[in-house]
């Protein structure tokens, strides 16, 4: 929630999933369908930078601190 | 946060919103045209994100859309021809400016960017987006009668 890009990112993909829930006449929910999957680049992209990020991974995702020795993870 | 990904954000956040309000909602014309705005509008997003991240690999992404992108509209063009035949969509206003916001990152970019191979290639983004998303229009609009007859 640091970043409030993720935050637009989520909430565009969350509302037009919703509508396209919503929408039953097939062709306009294809169109809502098209939108939902160009709105989920961005956050695909952000969750890409978070895994791939050295600083962010070595910090929330390595299992080893930064002395090379085994973390104490619970 | 830099100006970069604020840019971006202030973008997906009046750009996506107004797309997705636009295709979920209102007559069938209002559709097409929101569901072709909505790629013209991630592309520049993805720029600016891969000069915000300092990740160059973004602007592949960018590229792939841009080139699908007005695929995808064409062939909703295609598919909804009958029923938009007599209610063509006419947004030029909204078709341009969102083609010159495009413009403008892809410029702002390049100058950032600098001399090189990926100035090249976001030329080729630039040029793509903005070729693609007027074409894209025009068919919507029934520009090209002759593709209706297959």
């Amino acid at each position: 929630m640091d970043d409030p890009l993720i935050v637009v990112a989520l909430l565009l993909v969350a509302a037009s999933a919703s509508a396209a829930v919503a929408t039953r006449d097939p062709s306009r929910q294809a169109l809502v369908l098209a939108v939902l999957g160009s709105r989920t680049t961005v956050p695909r992209t952000d969750a890409q930078r978070m895994l791939i990020s050295p600083r962010v991974s070595k910090a929330r995702w390595s299992p080893w601190d930064h002395e090379g020795q085994p973390s104490q993870v619970p | 946060m830099n100006g970069w990904t604020l840019t971006a954000t202030a973008a997906l956040t009046v750009g996506g919103g107004a797309t997705v309000w636009g295709v979920a909602t209102g007559p069938l014309r209002r559709r097409v045209v929101a569901q072709n705005l909505s790629t013209s509008l991630a592309c520049p997003t993805l720029l600016l994100l891969a000069q915000g991240y300092d990740r160059p690999s973004y602007v592949d992404l960018a590229l792939l859309l841009a080139l699908l992108g007005p695929v995808g509209t064409l062939v909703f063009a295609r598919l909804l021809a009958e029923d938009l035949a007599n209610d063509p969509p006419r947004a030029w206003g909204l078709t341009y400016a969102v083609a010159a916001f495009g413009g403008g990152v892809v410029v702002t970019v390049c100058v950032a960017t600098g001399p090189g191979r990926a100035l090249v290639k976001l030329l080729v983004v630039g040029a793509l987006l903005i070729g693609g998303n007027l074409t894209a229009s025009r068919a919507l609009a029934g520009g090209f009668t002759g593709s209706r007859r297959g």
